[in-house]
């Protein structure tokens, strides 16, 4: 989670939520939320698991994504 | 609400005992001052089973708990803010400035970590990432709004 936030504060063009699933199982549900964490960018879900930064940059900001 | 957790939760510490000196030392040396606004508004039902907790009042507690520790930690209650749907909301402000940080629920267990991390990294002047993450981010010329779905255990 604390990769999503520095991303958001080093970008203006990034923004950053955590979401308890527990807390909104709709939007889980919605998500396919199964194992956590599970990344989401711009509604899309992305992949599951914690990752180092470069892999997370990577992801991001690959062309396919957003 | 009257249910024995939330009389429970009422009296635990937000912070243990042992780990609140070095949150303190580390807050007040906060380079910016960090703003949190709870936004409280409706909340959606939880999942049948899930902890009888009062979420919003849970995470006022939480929040408080945080600021109680530094000055260089405000907070602030609004209910149903401009942009926020989903409720009980923490919205993390370095300097005051919006900056699109969010946590959406209560940051209790393992996530309060996700939380106090948010803040510490709010009051640095400069992101913590490295010189070559940095680069990239620079380049970025689309919106992306990254959600991330944790739980607290």
């Amino acid at each position: 989670m604390l990769l999503a936030y520095k991303l958001a504060l080093a970008s203006p063009h990034v923004s950053a939520a955590a979401i308890e699933a527990g807390e909104f199982p709709r939007l889980a549900d919605e998500m396919n939320v199964w194992a956590v964490p599970r990344i989401v960018v711009n509604g899309v879900p992305q992949w599951d698991g914690a990752v180092r930064e470069p892999v997370f940059v990577d992801r991001i900001l690959a062309p396919s994504v957003g | 609400m009257a249910s024995y957790n939330a009389a429970r939760l009422t009296f635990m510490p937000v912070f243990r005992p042992d780990e609140e000196p070095r949150l303190r030392e580390l807050l007040d040396a906060l380079e910016r001052p960090v703003e949190l606004v709870v936004a409280l508004g409706p909340e959606e039902t939880p999942l049948p089973g899930a902890r009888d907790v009062d979420f919003s009042a849970e995470t006022v507690r939480i929040v408080e708990g945080l600021t109680a520790l530094s000055e260089r930690v405000t907070s602030r209650i609004e209910q149903q803010p401009d942009g926020v749907i989903l409720f009980p909301a923490v919205l993390v402000l370095p300097a005051g400035e919006d900056m699109g940080l969010r946590y959406f629920g209560t940051p209790y267990g393992y996530e309060l970590a996700s939380l106090v991390g948010a803040v510490l990294e709010a009051g640095r002047p400069a992101p913590s990432l490295t010189p070559e993450s940095l680069e990239r981010l620079a380049a970025l010329d689309r919106d992306l709004a990254i959600d991330v779905f944790v739980t607290p255990t």
